[in-house]
């Protein structure tokens, strides 16, 4: 190899420079780009081309990107099961100020009230003012039912709104993925390493983790993404869109190519929201329900075999709940007082005594009494104040303790992937370098040409 | 192992939980209770609703007890009255009797035990806060009235029940005595030896005064024992109000266990979460003014 091929290599090496600036100025503007995995120029050595095996130049392999794909893949679990707890705690937080100690108007409160509005009566049992006090607390009894009842439901309702909007979002991010597929799928024919959009595809897949779990498969015709139950997303090019429809207590269910999903999907946003409409505010109006039909009913057991302050037979202080079926679905919000004057509280046992407060004291002792599901009143409230309460404190610290595995897997991955701002600079200082020291070669054999050049038209001999 | 040259999403996390346990110990302090929503400690909040209960139950136990002792004090008072009327009356037959007395004297005696009579069925008829003390738990009216048809006779219009009101957990007291064991029992009826005495006083049958007279005596003992049915009610009550400040206080340590904030710890886990934060901000603020460029001219 002459001159001429070590200017060859030379030149090489020049754009080999350049080359490795262009990386390095890809790396820096993408300092901060959500899912850009740092690139590094991968370089070889020239096979030697002349008769001196020594003398070969450089050249560019490729430009790889740094991916951790197991790391990538553990994040996006761990973002979907974050976002389902923190979704599930916010989703639950409205219901729960209704079971707090502080409400004044609660559930526990207001059945407290009523039964020392009972006491109250017995002292005196013809007194027409504590009949009258007893109605109205009997009427805050029906009311805090009532509220949390409500508050149950407009949680319910509101899961169920976000529940679309979460469906539509992961159409979108679903069709995104299928066009970053097939684009993937066209590199790959060519041979193309097509790092943009291998960018796009984990940024999309991290996104798509926030909203919902899934599971993918490296296929053929690129990734193939399906719900944890299998059922088909985005195969290829194609996406398959997520829809919803009603079911028969008019809340959304979500529909996969047909199959309804709305069970299986446990993580991101989607599965927060599902298992708060679903499994815990669902599980808790129907107790809700139930204590409501219950106490009710035990009430008005009592109040029926009772005489009232006129003599006549006692008539059910609550309505509904309807007896003759037993359902008590609905229960908690159908609740209210039936009697209108409190002389119609059956207080006495017999026609003859109305000052008699024998009943009274029957009606008070179901204070303490299994009255709903094996519970007294307090005991009921109790347990569901607990459940409320255990529900949105154990999704908060999974969240937070998901939140602390994910810091790891993130660090773990910046490690990894992120662009280093020094590495970069020092790179940056390297290639320049690399650059002069080439252009400095390609100066010192232009010399070299030029004296060779200028030998025979000197006057003969060195000079 | 490279080392990870992005530290800010480390340091947001890092500031994030240090700010939260700032406002949780600030919080803590400003309500002081440790337990404001169900979620800050599902078990306490649920303990607490039955404390609640156990604490509401409480007070109206204090009330009823309150309410009780009015009632058995009017009605011991109105018994007192009793009690003097009928001395009255037997001191007025034991001179009667002694056979000392001339008939128009005979007569004023009469119409003075008379008086007696009708001021003690007065008595009888005594209403508290709106309900008759002394008609078991008839309600209909008086408990005592005159016979329509002999107007000599008193009739007890009540009946024999008493209320039983709750004064703590599992314990009740009879809210009332009624009349027939007191003015009308079987045998021993006040109205009717006051009568046999002013019939005897009229008659001048110095005999029968002094039979009258020693059936009042009877009629006396009965009115003393209801007496002491009230006296011991009240003792029981105001044994009850001391129980009951004692379970109020027990009741309240709980509670403050259960959901109230200790203050000490709140202030030291303010003052420790505070520094941990300026650290953070701190540290934060530090290490993002370095980078190699600044280095490089």
């Amino acid at each position: 190899m002459g001159l001429t091929g070590d200017l060859r290599v030379s030149v090489q090496s020049l754009l080999n420079a350049t080359e490795a600036m262009d990386v390095t100025s890809t790396n820096i503007a993408n300092l901060n780009t959500p899912g850009y995995a740092r690139r590094v120029l991968v370089m070889e050595e020239d096979q030697p081309t002349g008769t001196y095996p020594g003398s070969s130049g450089a050249q560019v392999a490729s430009v790889h990107t740094i991916r951790d794909k197991v790391v990538d893949m553990a994040i996006n679990a761990k973002t979907s099961e974050q976002n389902a707890n923190s979704t599930l705690s916010t989703a639950l937080s409205a219901v729960q100020t209704e079971f707090s100690d502080t409400t004044a108007a609660s559930i526990g409160t207001g059945i407290d009230s009523f039964f020392s509005a009972l006491q109250s009566l017995s002292t005196s049992p013809t007194n027409t003012s504590m009949r009258a006090i007893v109605l109205t607390k009997a009427g805050n009894v029906a009311s805090a039912f009532q509220s949390t009842s409500f508050a149950i439901v407009q949680a319910r309702q509101q899961a169920d709104q976000s529940v679309v909007q979460s469906t539509s979002d992961a159409n979108s991010i679903l069709q995104q993925i299928a066009e970053v597929n097939q684009q993937l799928a066209i590199s790959q024919a060519v041979g193309k390493e097509d790092n943009a959009n291998e960018d796009r595809l984990s940024s999309l897949l991290t996104k798509l983790a926030g909203i919902m779990d899934y599971q993918t498969v490296n296929s053929s015709d690129g990734l193939t993404l399906t719900t944890t139950s299998g059922v088909p997303l985005v195969v290829g090019s194609s996406a398959y869109a997520l829809t919803n429809q009603l079911d028969a207590a008019g809340f959304n269910q979500v529909y996969a190519g047909g199959v309804n999903i709305t069970g299986t999907v446990q993580g991101g946003e989607l599965g927060g929201y599902l298992q708060a409409r679903d499994q815990v505010l669902n599980t808790l109006g129907t107790q809700l329900d139930q204590f409501a039909y219950d106490f009710a009913k035990a009430v008005n057991d009592v109040q029926t075999t009772g005489v009232d302050l006129n003599g006549n037979a006692g008539t059910a202080l609550f309505n509904p709940p309807d007896t003759t079926t037993g359902n008590s679905a609905g229960a908690a919000a159908a609740i209210t007082v039936a009697l209108t004057s409190g002389a119609q509280i059956a207080a006495s046992s017999s026609v003859g005594a109305t000052a008699d407060n024998s009943n009274l004291m029957k009606m008070i002792k179901l204070q303490s009494q299994a009255v709903s599901n094996g519970d007294t009143p307090a005991q009921a409230f109790s347990g569901l104040t607990f459940q409320v309460g255990n529900a949105i404190s154990q999704a908060n610290s999974n969240a937070t303790a998901v939140g602390n595995i994910l810091t790891q897997l993130q660090n773990q991955q910046s490690s990894a992937e992120h662009v280093s701002l020094e590495e970069e600079t020092s790179n940056l200082i390297l290639y320049q370098r690399s650059y002069q020291a080439a252009a400095k070669v390609i100066s010192v054999i232009d010399n070299l040409m030029v004296d060779v050049l200028n030998m025979g038209a000197s006057s003969g001999g060195y000079q | 192992m490279r080392v990870n040259p992005d530290f800010s999403a480390d340091m947001v996390t890092l500031m994030g939980q240090a700010q939260q346990a700032v406002q949780t110990a600030a919080m803590q302090l400003s309500t002081g209770r440790r337990v404001n929503l169900p979620s800050d400690d599902p078990a306490a909040a649920a303990a607490m609703v039955e404390e609640n209960t156990l604490a509401a139950g409480v007070d109206q136990f204090q009330s009823n007890t309150t309410s009780l002792q009015d009632t058995l004090n009017t009605a011991n008072s109105t018994l007192n009255s009793v009690v003097t009327l009928m001395q009255k009356a037997i001191t007025l037959g034991t001179e009667g009797g002694n056979g000392a007395m001339n008939t128009s004297n005979l007569t004023a005696i009469a119409s003075e035990v008379s008086g007696i009579k009708s001021e003690m069925l007065s008595l009888a008829n005594t209403s508290y806060a709106g309900s008759y003390l002394f008609g078991g738990t008839y309600n209909g009216g008086p408990p005592y009235s005159v016979n329509a048809t002999d107007s000599t006779k008193v009739d007890y219009n009540g009946n024999n029940h008493q209320n039983m009101v709750q004064i703590s957990t599992g314990l009740y007291v009879a809210s009332n005595l009624p009349g027939s064991q007191i003015f009308s029992q079987t045998g021993s009826n006040v109205f009717d030896s006051l009568q046999a005495l002013i019939s005897a006083l009229q008659s001048g049958n110095y005999t029968a005064v002094g039979a009258a007279t020693t059936n009042l005596s009877t009629s006396l003992n009965v009115v003393s024992a209801a007496q002491a049915f009230y006296g011991e009610a009240s003792t029981e009550l105001s044994n009850n109000e001391t129980y009951l400040a004692q379970e109020k206080l027990t009741i309240t340590t709980r509670q403050d266990a259960l959901v109230s904030a200790d203050m000490a710890t709140a202030a030291t886990t303010l003052t420790q979460a505070q520094t941990a934060l300026s650290a953070s901000v701190q540290a934060a603020a530090k290490i993002t003014q370095f980078n190699l460029l600044d280095y490089i001219r």
